[in-house]
């Protein structure tokens, strides 16, 4: 498994679970397409500014800041950018409104402010978007994508559903819209079934609430279709040979089950893995230990004052790193067996956190193979 | 602000990145009020499924707590569940949330409204919290494991939201409620999760900020993960010296630098949580590479009833 199938994909898509280093091993992987002559925006969707960092750029905005990868020759650009799910839905929303005055009353609703700012759910939705934005983008051959920090690394694929669903909440709206759907006559004219759902829920939530939602809904009308046809558009590019899902995990116990999980999910949804990265990996030490006597003898040539005392401490270092070692080396076959046999790509553990762009040029380079 | 704090609270939030171990930190300070004497429900949310794993037990059931060990109790929040038995408690005419639920307007409804799930969520949990039996508590600790930072964030903010934008009716009376005991700072406490690395602790430095300034009660930080420290300065200066002829003993000493090397990295890490949050963490050792069961849980909920009156655990050479 190497980086090489990755190539001629649009659309490249990192996930698995928190605390793997997905946002770095998105980045350097940005690095290494780059690198290979391709010109590549690298997408975080995370209210920290952990890509920022990674990339050593202070602040990252919504738009894409091309970043400076050294000198260039062949190579390809890099960009980078932070989802901000607010400016994405608010952009969405003055583009597609059918009008200015439309456009204004959504953003001026005071459910709107509340959903668009929601980290939960919005971040999700919004992704799906900005992603859509980006595969129109002609400055980018290629596009990476950090998934957002869910509680479930599979949210993010159920994102468009969930969008659809949403936005074809027709019943609802015909519930909640005053004018919209009845024809300006008011709740009276909507049927039975629907008013008595109406009045219980309004018993719980207060009126003013219903309204609000109503309203808002009802501002969203002439924009349904569109939500859906660029959700749809998402999946199908999602689906197609030219996306890949690229698997992050750590060899901690919980990131590979997740990831085990992750793999399942994405084979029997039929989503492309392109390729599985286990990070921070340790090497298993080239030579045996020494003995305790000659450790001494070498300690006490260096000067410890307590040779043996050192060498214990050394002895019970070199089996804690040979333990670790071997416990990375079987996640590594476990994450394996969960591919059909595929081999992850290793990124070996650096002494150093990748947090520079020189850092992550080692990462590019173990992803490179 | 000093780390008992966080021990005489009876509600604790506890926060932290994706991955740094929110769930083990949950149930090791259950686990120590446990021994304590004290009746504990850990709340788990979103479908982690993780508590019964820790504590190597049969599932726990959605939305009933499901004893783990002594006087030790799982509670799995389940949002669908929650909601309906939240409307039930409002409408009280079982007929008719039995329409409600089964309707897809309502789902429809239940899925777009904003922060729904989130207050329904929180709802649960302050139900543990001011649950009362023969006039008193239920539970001695509810310790909440919360979902990642940002989503984390937004839970605990939820019941504020909501009573802002409903401007009247049952639904904001009680996101009021809610609020109230979440930003209460005798009962409630927040403990901000990290493991000493750049990005946790920088996002540990972040919430405790964004929280501060929204007035809840941050009441302690841990640093999870911390590896025990087995070289100092002394032991590097002569691990340097080390004759590099010896293949063997090279290495060794190359792999005792290094240790000493990524201890210091951890420890600037620790004092960086420290001064940016103002506060003074508590430390869980890294236990090695073992999967987390009952009794490494034993383990650190000794680290942290230690922690709590020391700044650092006991030294293991």
């Amino acid at each position: 498994m190497n980086i090489s199938g990755l190539e001629g994909c649009r659309v490249i898509v990192c996930c698995g679970s928190g605390g793997v280093g997905k946002t770095t091993i998105s980045a350097a992987l940005g690095l290494a397409l780059a690198r290979n002559g391709s010109k590549v925006a690298v997408v975080t969707i995370d209210p920290a500014r952990r890509l920022a960092s990674a990339l050593g750029l202070s602040a990252l905005g919504d738009e894409p800041r091309q970043v400076d990868i050294g000198p260039t020759g062949s190579w390809g650009e890099l960009w980078a950018l932070q989802l901000d799910a607010k400016a994405t839905f608010d952009r969405l929303v003055q583009r597609h409104a059918p009008s200015a005055d439309a456009a204004e009353r959504i953003l001026d609703n005071r459910i709107y402010a509340h959903l668009s700012g929601a980290v939960a759910g919005s971040q999700e939705y919004m992704a799906v978007e900005r992603l859509n934005e980006l595969t129109h983008d002609l400055r980018f051959d290629q596009i990476v994508l950090d998934t957002p920090p869910a509680q479930n690394a599979l949210d993010f694929l159920d994102a468009p559903t969930r969008i659809t669903h949403f936005i074809e909440g027709k019943s609802l709206r015909m519930l909640l819209s005053p004018g919209a759907a009845a024809g300006h006559l008011g709740w009276k004219v909507l049927h039975a079934g629907s008013s008595t759902v109406f009045s219980i829920l309004e018993r719980v939530t207060g009126a003013q609430l219903l309204r609000d939602l109503g309203e808002f809904l009802a501002a969203f009308d002439g924009m349904y279709s569109g939500f859906s046809e660029r959700a749809e558009a998402v999946r199908t590019l999602l689906h197609s040979p030219r996306a890949a899902f690229v698997v992050v995990s750590s060899a901690d116990d919980e990131p590979v089950r997740e990831a085990g999980a992750l793999v399942e999910r994405l084979t029997h949804d039929r989503f492309p893995i392109g390729a599985a990265v286990m990070n921070r990996i340790r090497p298993l030490p080239a030579t045996e230990p020494p003995t305790r006597e000659g450790l001494m003898a070498v300690l006490a040539d260096a000067g410890a004052r307590d040779p043996a005392d050192l060498a214990d401490r050394t002895l019970a270092q070199l089996e804690h790193d040979r333990a670790r070692a071997l416990r990375d080396h079987e996640s590594c076959a476990r994450l394996a067996r969960l591919l059909g046999g595929r081999q992850p790509l290793q990124v070996p553990d650096f002494p150093d956190e990748p947090v520079e762009i020189s850092g992550l040029g080692h990462v590019a380079d173990a992803l490179s193979g | 602000m000093t780390p008992p704090e966080l021990f005489d609270r009876r509600l604790i939030f506890v926060l932290g990145k994706g991955g740094v171990g929110k769930s083990v930190v949950a149930a090791a300070l259950g686990t120590a009020w446990a021994r304590a004497g004290q009746r504990v429900v850990i709340a788990e949310v979103a479908n982690q499924h993780r508590l019964s794993d820790l504590f190597a037990t049969r599932d726990v059931a959605r939305n009933a707590p499901t004893e783990l060990a002594p006087g030790l109790f799982g509670f799995s929040i389940d949002v669908d569940k929650s909601t309906e038995e939240y409307l039930a408690s409002h409408i009280k005419v079982r007929p008719l949330v039995d329409l409600l639920v089964r309707s897809r307007a309502f789902h429809n409804f239940a899925a777009a409204a904003p922060g729904l799930p989130e207050l329904v969520t929180l709802g649960k949990i302050w139900e543990l919290a001011v649950a009362l039996k023969d006039g008193r508590p239920v539970w001695d600790k509810v310790v909440v494991d919360c979902p990642a930072t940002g989503h984390g964030i937004a839970l605990l903010q939820t019941a504020g939201n909501v009573s802002e934008l409903a401007a009247q009716g049952p639904v904001r009376e009680q996101a009021h409620r809610i609020e109230e005991v979440v930003k209460h700072a005798g009962a409630t406490g927040i403990a901000i999760v990290a493991r000493p690395e750049e990005l946790p602790v920088s996002e540990a430095i972040e919430a405790a900020a964004t929280l501060r300034a929204d007035h809840f009660p941050v009441a302690a930080t841990i640093m999870n993960g911390m590896t025990p420290r087995r070289f100092w300065p002394e032991d590097a200066a002569v691990l340097a010296r080390v004759d590099l002829d010896d293949p063997q003993a090279a290495a060794a000493a190359h792999a005792a630098l290094q240790a000493h090397h990524h201890s210091t990295i951890e420890h600037d890490h620790l004092r960086e949580l420290a001064t940016g949050t103002h506060t003074a963490p508590l430390i869980m050792p890294d236990l090695g590479p073992v999967p987390i069961g009952p009794a490494e849980l034993g383990i650190l909920a000794d680290a942290l009833q230690a922690a709590r009156h020391a700044g650092e655990p006991a030294v293991r050479r």
